[in-house]
């Protein structure tokens, strides 16, 4: 009996210790795109360790996802990155704080780059044939499998479509795009020719067949370890994301990899819609364009300071060192939209060199 | 029948505790109209999601009754080195975290793995796969039903099969005709407990399986993607449907005890 309670005090005493851990800690809430998980954990690292009173609490998730979280589930969110800097104008600026007449966002920093690529590793199916210019005829060969992240959700999603897209006029091929894309889905996905314009159309439900050589996940980083297992062949990931896991990576050509500046006008010919109601408010259009991450803080983050701390800590020495670390360096000078809305306390930023 | 006097304080801690389950299942019923609900049922994806995660809950059990029950059996009836060894490995599967076991499950059956790879070249592939559902939902279910029956056939007064064998009767025709008839209240209801904890997994199958979606799975992507609005009225009608398989559950299971 003495033994009984004795156990159960001892059991209280460590429940109860375990639930009030001294938590004195501010907490920084960031969620930003999959892509950035790895410079982001190393710099969550560094930056808990210079101050330790911070406590960040991240969240990893597909571009379009990250933004839903802050303007349609009002998540308090202090920090927020995306992988194209384009969202923040369309969903941010333009929706207001609930209860206020605040835009969830009106400046937001552009903050790097980064170009589409084809991530495969040694297993990988007609890994010894694949190259630059037959990359889509092997990737649409019904036996290889292909990892795509879900275009609803992720900007590597709609941007890979828009790669297969440009890759016709490239490769001067109207097939490439339902070669590799007719029959994966149960709902299709659709390419209208409008002439000096390519829409793709993205169905609510996306699914794809029981035969599909394609595997889709929510995000592109979801595709890793599909990646690392053998179980898919293939994968579109971003250049950083590639050398970060050592895969072995095929580089796009300019025209279709949405990565140099100078192509703009020629990756603006291909948008991607949804057919369907993803936003209460914003009908979003995914233009094509140079990849761009997008860095803000929500005007309604509870933590600003802690923010704009963390923002000047990216910009710093080390922490512009740990993103070039992962092959993800911030580009500088520092370029931000909304100029005049950009807090003062970033307002040095501008001025590196 | 006169009820004996409680310790101070525990019908409160009871009832809290009734409320803290109870509450979150009613307030889900009700967050959701009629009409919600059977736009719900006609929902094409939803119904077909339902009906592959109730197909790969059956397959499921109904291997785990074919490889189970003899476990369950030398496990009630026998005595020999390393018994509770083998107990506690039956287990593992309740105390490894669900995630590890998805992951732990696509190393062995993924394309690479050393059950996979062959059965691979055979065309039988885990991966996004009514395979791949079917393992996730047996690991993480199969303890229920091994324990469940070995119970049921401990409770088999052994002296009936004793006279069954001085009958002639072989040791095949005793566990048919003698033991697995006197059980199988028993084991039924340890394979509806695996069909139905089968059915609500979500972290090994997910690992494996993203798609074809399964129910708990099409739940998670329509609050991540779509919101609130659009998976409760889903995670309504699965809930509906699974408090009648556990009323079930409950008058089989006391329908055993009063036998």
């Amino acid at each position: 009996m003495k033994k009984h309670t004795f156990l159960l005090l001892v059991l209280a005493v460590v429940f109860g210790l375990t639930a009030c851990q001294p938590k004195e800690k501010t907490s920084l809430v960031i969620f930003a795109a999959g892509s950035l998980i790895q410079p982001f954990t190393e710099l969550e690292q560094a930056f808990e360790q210079k101050y330790p009173e911070i406590d960040i609490q991240a969240e990893y998730h597909g571009s379009i996802q990250v933004i839903r979280h802050v303007t349609e589930l009002h998540e308090a969110i202090d920090l927020v990155a995306t992988a194209d800097q384009a969202l923040m104008p369309m969903l941010m600026y333009e929706v207001n704080v609930p209860g206020t007449n605040q835009a969830y966002a009106q400046w937001h920093i552009n903050m790097a780059t980064n170009a589409l690529a084809i991530a495969y590793h040694d297993n990988s199916k007609y890994a010894d044939e694949l190259t630059e210019d037959n990359w889509w005829e092997i990737l649409s060969r019904p036996d290889v499998k292909v990892g795509l992240s879900d275009p609803r959700f992720d900007a590597v999603g709609y941007r890979q479509l828009m790669s297969f897209s440009l890759a016709q006029s490239v490769y001067k091929n109207p097939d490439i795009f339902y070669d590799f894309l007719e029959d994966q889905f149960t709902y299709p996905i659709r390419l209208v020719d409008m002439g000096d314009m390519q829409i793709i159309r993205i169905p609510e439900i996306l699914e794809t067949t029981k035969s599909s050589h394609i595997m889709m996940r929510g995000s592109s980083v979801a595709l890793i370890s599909l990646l690392e297992a053998g179980e898919v062949d293939y994968a579109f990931e971003y250049e950083s994301v590639i050398q970060q896991h050592g895969f072995r990576l095929l580089k796009l050509p300019n025209s279709l990899n949405l990565g140099d500046p100078s192509l703009e006008e020629d990756y603006g010919k291909v948008t991607v819609r949804m057919d369907f109601q993803r936003f209460a408010t914003v009908d979003p259009i995914f233009k094509g364009e140079r990849i761009t991450y997008g860095l803000t803080i929500p005007s309604n983050a509870p933590h600003m300071v802690e923010a704009l701390q963390f923002i000047r800590f990216l910009y710093s020495p080390e922490g512009q060192a740990i993103m070039q670390q992962n092959y993800h360096p911030l580009l500088i000078p520092v370029v931000v939209n909304g100029v005049e809305n950009v807090p003062d306390e970033l307002q040095s930023l501008l001025d590196l060199p | 029948m006169k009820n004996k006097p409680l310790p101070f304080g525990f019908v409160l801690a009871a009832s809290l505790l009734i409320l803290f389950i109870i509450l979150p299942v009613l307030v889900t019923l009700f967050s959701t109209s009629l009409e919600e609900l059977l736009t719900t049922i006609t929902d094409r994806d939803v119904a077909h999601s339902i009906g592959l995660t109730f197909l790969a809950g059956g397959i499921a059990t109904s291997i785990g009754i074919l490889l189970g029950l003899p476990l369950a059996y030398i496990l009630a009836r026998t005595n020999f080195p390393g018994k509770s060894l083998l107990s506690g490995i039956v287990d593992l599967p309740l105390i490894i975290p669900h995630t590890a076991a998805g992951i732990a499950l696509l190393l062995v059956f993924g394309r690479m793995g050393i059950v996979g790879s062959p059965l691979s070249k055979i065309g039988l592939f885990f991966t996004d796969s009514l395979p791949g559902i079917v393992v996730g939902m047996m690991f993480v279910s199969l303890p229920l039903l091994v324990n469940a029956s070995r119970e049921a056939f401990s409770s088999v007064d052994p002296e009936l099969e004793q006279v069954a064998r001085t009958d002639g009767a072989s040791a095949w025709q005793i566990f048919w005709q003698v033991t697995l008839p006197l059980a199988w209240q028993g084991v039924l209801s340890g394979a509806i407990t695996m069909w139905a904890r089968g059915i609500s997994e979500f972290g090994a199958v997910v690992i494996l399986a993203y798609s074809p979606k399964i129910i708990p799975v099409l739940i998670y992507e329509r609050f991540q993607g779509f919101g609130l609005s659009s998976a409760t009225p889903v995670a309504s009608l699965l809930l509906i449907l699974v408090l009648i398989l556990f009323a079930l559950l409950r008058w089989l299971a006391r329908s055993v005890e009063t036998n």
